[in-house]
């Protein structure tokens, strides 16, 4: 080998391992054993197990009405502000029932948050206000702790350099993109250790969308995610892991790659190719 | 089993325009080579002539149809199946218009051949090329009907094809030494033994391709096993 090849050779990063479609998944947040979910006779979910990876994206895909939202809200258990909810099964965060009797579903929703299809900032407080809500509802009054946080969640969701010397201008006053990160900040401000996004972008332009997608791909390193989309390509983009729902049933689970390359269910890959129906 | 139609109709009828392009490749580069070996074998200088001019045809088809890949994968952004269809496709034409170079390079040795007195171990070169033809249109045919175990009996072929080549190779570099006044004729068929050797190894990227398409199983650089 020549000096020249050799120092070549030296700048080259290493190829990073590849994935192989039969590898494990790696250290779960959650893990759903036979989950089942009702809405009074009609039965939502049906029978769901899948493990779900920490500090990974994985996105939840398939036709509307096949659970994926119903799906997301049982992670953090909203599904229940819907009456006539049953539940049967388990679902595990970190190794702990979030079913169990004993668990307070407002703790849940502070280790799982939520982030919705429409932004939804709370339109008579501030953006500052916005984001710390969740802080102060659960009692933090310390101003230094509550202003570092606000800047901390802002950072973190690629707000804060646009938003910094408007903080006392109403949230709503906000594009929708910058509603939607404003929605995540709001989010992160309670420190989850999950996210969960219901199609997230749906209702924003191409740039916007772009920006979410780059903030969900740093979050992942903090952050376990799940996310529903109805974009095939976004979820392609930004997921390590796929899950395609139908009718209530889990049809195929797997790595992103693996799913929109060689799905090996028939019914995901009609799906994906756009030959469902 | 047939894949059911796309919802989107027009995708259906692009990914259709595209296969009938490959296709008409591969006759038009099957009918190409087929006329430089009989110009060479039948000293026909028309067939030569009809051979190279085919090329340009072909050239502009393997521009079409990575168009129409192009094309496709921006408007529709295929995934599985239909993804690994339109790479193939794209992918096929670039084996296909090498091979037409081939049958160009067949037809300028064997115009220059055609200047001097036959040589009868042009014959030499034919089981090199019913080999080689045959090897072209079993990949083609393993691409069309998804047909997994063709493509990998094709991979398994081309050893066969470059064991013929350098066996014909060697006899011709005999005929050399042995007969000096015909060194340029001998070395033109050795020129054109190895374009068929080239041809046998552009089928076997085909039909590696044909198996991507319909498995998405990688075959390629792998140590295939003898037949039983």
């Amino acid at each position: 080998m020549t000096t020249s090849e050799r120092s070549v050779l030296e700048c080259v990063e290493p190829p990073a391992e590849l994935a192989s479609a039969e590898e494990p998944v790696p250290a779960c947040s959650f893990q759903v054993k036979n989950l089942s979910i009702w809405y009074g006779e009609k039965r939502a979910i049906d029978d769901m197990t899948l493990d779900i990876a920490s500090n990974a994206v994985t996105a939840i895909i398939g036709p509307s009405g096949c659970g994926k939202s119903t799906f997301i809200r049982a992670l953090n258990r909203m599904h229940e502000l819907v009456p006539k909810t049953r539940v049967e099964g388990t679902v595990l965060l970190q190794g702990e029932d979030l079913y169990s009797s004993a668990v307070d579903p407002t703790i849940v929703r502070r280790r799982v948050g939520m982030v919705f299809q429409k932004s939804n900032p709370f339109p008579t407080m501030s953006i500052g206000e916005n984001v710390i809500v969740g802080l102060r509802l659960n009692g933090v009054r310390d101003r230094k702790f509550l202003n570092e946080r606000l800047e901390k969640s802002l950072r973190m969701s690629a707000l804060w350099d646009e938003v910094k010397d408007d903080l006392h201008k109403p949230g709503t006053s906000l594009s929708g993109g910058q509603q939607q990160r404003l929605c995540i900040a709001r989010a992160l401000a309670v420190e989850p250790e999950v996210l969960l996004m219901d199609e997230p972008c749906s209702a924003l332009d191409p740039i916007a969308t772009a920006k979410i997608e780059e903030l969900i791909y740093e979050l992942k390193t903090k952050y376990t995610i799940v996310t529903v989309t109805h974009n095939m390509q976004q979820a392609g983009r930004i997921s390590d892991y796929t899950a395609f729902f139908y009718l209530g049933r889990l049809i195929e689970f797997g790595p992103t790659t693996k799913i929109f390359t060689n799905p090996s269910e028939r019914q995901t890959e009609d799906y994906i190719t756009g030959r469902f129906g | 089993m047939i894949a059911p139609k796309h919802i989107l109709g027009t995708f259906d009828e692009a990914l259709a325009s595209l296969r009938n392009n490959v296709l008409m490749m591969s006759g038009l580069t099957e009918r190409s080579l087929e006329r430089a070996m009989k110009g060479l074998f039948e000293r026909n200088d028309n067939l030569c002539a009809n051979a190279i001019a085919d090329d340009e045809e072909i050239d502009q088809l393997e521009k079409q149809i990575d168009k129409d890949g192009v094309d496709i994968l921006l408007r529709f952004q295929p995934v599985a199946s239909d993804l690994r269809r339109v790479v193939a496709a794209m992918k096929l034409s670039s084996n296909l218009e090498r091979m037409a170079d081939q049958a160009t390079t067949i037809a300028r040795r064997a115009r220059k051949l055609n200047q001097h007195p036959p040589l009868p171990e042009v014959e030499l070169t034919r089981p090199m090329y019913e080999h080689a033809m045959s090897m072209f249109r079993d990949s083609v045919d393993a691409f069309v009907r998804e047909d997994v175990d063709l493509g990998r009996a094709v991979v398994q072929r081309d050893d066969a094809l470059d064991e013929l080549n350098r066996s014909v190779s060697h006899k011709f570099v005999e005929r050399m030494a042995q007969d000096p006044e015909q060194l340029r004729g001998y070395l033109n068929l050795i020129f054109v033994g190895r374009a068929l050797e080239r041809v046998g190894d552009h089928a076997t990227n085909i039909a590696e391709d044909a198996v991507y398409a319909a498995a998405a199983e990688d075959i390629r650089h792998q140590t295939v096993a003898a037949p039983a």
